[in-house]
């Protein structure tokens, strides 16, 4: 450590307390990085990463209970503790001086009432069949992109009930402003509807199947949605240069399709079966009527 | 019938309906008021600071002004405001909950154990955590003629953050304030310069401004002082390293004018700070004599004075430091005896910002809740004196002192020891404790069957 620097320093991947432990130390960040992660049955999670003046460990001074998360240093980093005896003290003979530790408690717990919000939704849109179709599409590209192969752009369009044309659902990127429509057999989509089978284009310019639109892109990859054999729409992923996925992003992403096809193909159901309800109780009350 | 916390709803009623007297009063302060701090040092920052965060936290908003010629930056007497520079533990620790982080920039040392030296040997007292918990500062730019300048003043930082908070500096100083119309109205060059709803007196004692507060006639007295003698040495660095490490070396040696004198190590510095009775020019030379010091000090080390000085200390508090619309805070009002002054300068600060923002700016509000904070430091410094009273007896002695060496060497030896001895010193010295629970700790020592045990180990080596 340096002349004029305060506290201990820790080394990069050191712990600095483990989940589960007792704690009655609070600390301060003087410099450097702190993950703080939880375990969990998939690994260990990230829940934020704090830096120099952020305070930490404060949770288990206040209630008492083991540390709810690990805290490790990321590089070196210079970490300031503070004793609970010393602290409470000091709060005895000047409350205010819990205004920060309390700012710092709120601010966790609007972030963590966000995190919790999100998931609520991810886990209702993943269980719950009532969800509609957009919002279905939406989610799977958000995983393809977020978990599978990281793209510039992507879309997911299928082929609506009785026509034979691909619709764009979902998009990202540049993607999201097209209005592309696609009969079977057109366009390199077109194509894999047609084929059922997955396409990696790295030059797509120079693919005579690439419908020139007001996107540039340089390359592609299309996996279609399969059930029961029968294609009913594809995911495109794309970047605007050349040679930018792998045969390996392929077979990923395709894996990830047929996953997604089954969460599909049952929201298409559920649709189907809510558009059947209405029609049987709008007979139903027109009979009524009579 | 009692609600939580053991408070009557009679009790809570009464509250209520003074708190609402208090907002409504004529010394509460509304949007827009205007506070004058004279003094930017650390009381005056303080004060700035923490009346801001406090303000817009209720959506208040103050006009403070921090008036002081000074510019702490510089080098020498300039910009110094003459103090050992030691900040406690506890004040790092309370500073950094309070979201005030010391940069690197502003500490020249990052200490972890203090050394104690006498005449029957020496022994070392780590921090309890074991981690660089106390800073070694200098409240100016450095010594005079200081080369580089890669550090920062810890007064110009902290006036620094109470800028950033919102107040304003304004390089004046103030020669005068009188009441007009019940509010005071301050004087620089022979002019007005503002009416004020608030003052806040944070001048210090080595400051030529104390002399405008009497002047107001509302009883205030400059706080009776004592002089200190400080010098800034400066060595090699290899020099500091190796023999002062990242340690304080404190003296108690059996001068009877001296109480105790410390070397803080800073850099390529060492600021040397002797406490005690009847100080002159020539205290230090005659303490970097003695041969203790010349143990830690040998002859064959070359060293240059910086510079020296012979400032004023607080030994005793002003009675009335308070008026209507006026409050005295730090060095010129209650401090900690010979120790700890930013401790001080901070909670007196702190204390009367609360007191301003939440209560009021009169008499009153100054009595019922700056007051007490005011007379506890007053009534634990009554503690301090008992204790200098016993760790003069304990360097005075021979045989006290090696009972004490004896039992703070096997303290600090068991890892398991409670170190009750050890962190009475430490806590004496630091700042970390109030007096009056050092003391408390002391007297409860001698009933312990392992101190008398110690006691005739010592009486045994001695014959």
């Amino acid at each position: 450590m340096k002349e004029g620097e305060l506290g201990r320093l820790y080394s990069h991947g050191e712990i600095i307390f483990k989940e589960g432990e007792k704690g009655d130390v609070m600390y301060v960040i003087q410099s450097g990085k702190v993950k703080i992660s939880k375990n969990s049955s998939s690994g260990d999670i990230t829940m934020v990463t704090l830096q120099r003046g952020d305070i930490f460990g404060e949770m288990a001074l206040f209630d008492k209970l083991p540390r709810s998360a690990s805290a490790v240093a990321e590089g070196d980093t210079r970490i300031l503790s503070i004793d609970k005896k010393k602290l409470f003290s000091t709060i005895w003979k000047d409350p205010t001086v819990v205004l920060k530790v309390i700012e710092t408690m709120s601010s966790t717990i609007r972030r963590l009432s966000k995190d919790f919000a999100e998931l609520k939704k991810k886990k209702q849109n993943m269980l719950c069949g009532t969800m509609d179709l957009e919002e279905t599409c939406s989610f799977i590209l958000e995983e393809a992109r977020e978990n599978i192969v990281a793209a510039e752009n992507g879309s997911i369009m299928l082929l609506e009930n009785g026509q034979d044309r691909l619709h764009i659902k979902a998009a990202f990127g540049e993607q999201a402003q097209e209005k592309l429509k696609l009969a079977v057999g057109e366009g390199v989509a077109g194509d894999v509807v047609g084929t059922g089978k997955a396409e990696l284009v790295n030059e797509v310019l120079t693919d005579s199947r690439y419908k020139i639109g007001s996107l540039e892109i340089g390359s592609l990859m299309c996996v279609p949605f399969k059930y029961q054999g029968k294609c009913f729409g594809v995911l495109n992923l794309s970047s605007r240069r050349g040679n930018r996925f792998t045969l390996d992003n392929l077979k990923l992403l395709n894996s990830f399709s047929r996953y997604a096809a089954i969460a599909l193909k049952n929201v298409l159901c559920m649709s189907d079966l809510k558009h059947a309800t209405e029609e049987v109780l709008k007979h139903a009350s027109i009979l009524d009527v009579y | 019938m009692l609600s939580h916390g053991g408070r009557s709803k009679s009790d809570f009623a009464a509250y209520v309906s003074k708190q609402a007297l208090a907002d409504s009063s004529p010394y509460a302060l509304e949007d827009g008021s205007k506070i004058a701090v004279v003094g930017g040092g650390p009381t005056g920052s303080f004060f700035s600071i923490f009346a801001l965060k406090l303000a817009k936290m209720i959506d208040k908003e103050l006009n403070i002004t921090i008036y002081d010629p000074k510019n702490f930056s510089k080098d020498g007497p300039a910009g110094c405001n003459k103090c050992a520079g030691i900040i406690s533990e506890l004040l790092v620790q309370t500073l950094a909950v309070e979201g005030i982080n010391l940069p690197d920039s502003v500490v020249w040392k990052g200490i972890n154990s203090y050394q104690l030296h006498t005449t029957k040997g020496s022994v070392s007292i780590a921090t309890p955590s074991f981690e660089n918990t106390i800073a070694a500062v200098y409240r100016g730019g450095g010594p005079k003629g200081i080369i580089g300048e890669h550090k920062e003043s810890f007064d110009d930082f902290l006036l620094g953050q109470a800028v950033k908070e919102g107040a304003a500096h304004i390089s004046v100083k103030i020669e005068g304030i009188e009441y007009k119309n019940g509010k005071p109205v301050l004087f620089s060059q022979g002019g007005e310069i503002e009416q004020a709803d608030l003052v806040v007196g944070a001048v210090g004692v080595n400051s030529a401004k104390t002399g405008i507060f009497p002047d107001m006639g509302f009883g205030y007295e400059e706080p009776r002082t004592v002089k200190a003698a400080i010098a800034e040495l400066s060595f090699d660095e290899e020099i500091i390293t190796e023999h002062f490490g990242n340690s304080v070396h404190l003296f108690l040696l059996p001068i009877k004018s001296l109480k105790f004198a410390a070397m803080i190590p800073k850099e390529t510095y060492v600021t040397l700070c002797i406490l005690g009775h009847d100080l002159n020019a020539n205290s230090v030379k005659d303490f970097l004599d003695y041969p203790v010091v010349r143990e830690v000090l040998p002859k064959s080390l070359s060293y240059k004075f910086r510079c020296r000085c012979l400032p004023k200390m607080n030994v005793k508090a002003p009675k009335i430091p308070y008026a209507d619309r006026v409050v005295m805070c730090g060095d010129a009002g209650s401090t900690r005896l010979f120790k700890d002054g930013l401790g001080a300068a901070y909670i007196m600060g702190k204390a009367a910002a609360n007191t301003a923002v939440l209560h009021g700016v009169s008499k009153q509000d100054f009595q019922e809740h700056y007051y007490p904070v005011y007379k506890n430091i007053i009534v634990d410094n009554q503690f301090g004196s008992y204790l200098y009273f016993l760790a003069d007896l304990y360097k005075n002695y021979g045989l006290l002192t090696r009972w004490m060496l004896q039992i703070v060497q096997e303290e600090q030896s068991d890892p398991e020891d409670p170190k009750r001895l050890s962190s009475v010193l430490w806590n004496m010295f630091t700042g970390n404790e109030r007096f009056k629970n050092i003391f408390a700790t002391a007297v409860s020592l001698p009933m312990r069957f392992d101190l008398w045990k110690a006691f005739a180990k010592t009486l045994v080596r001695r014959r």
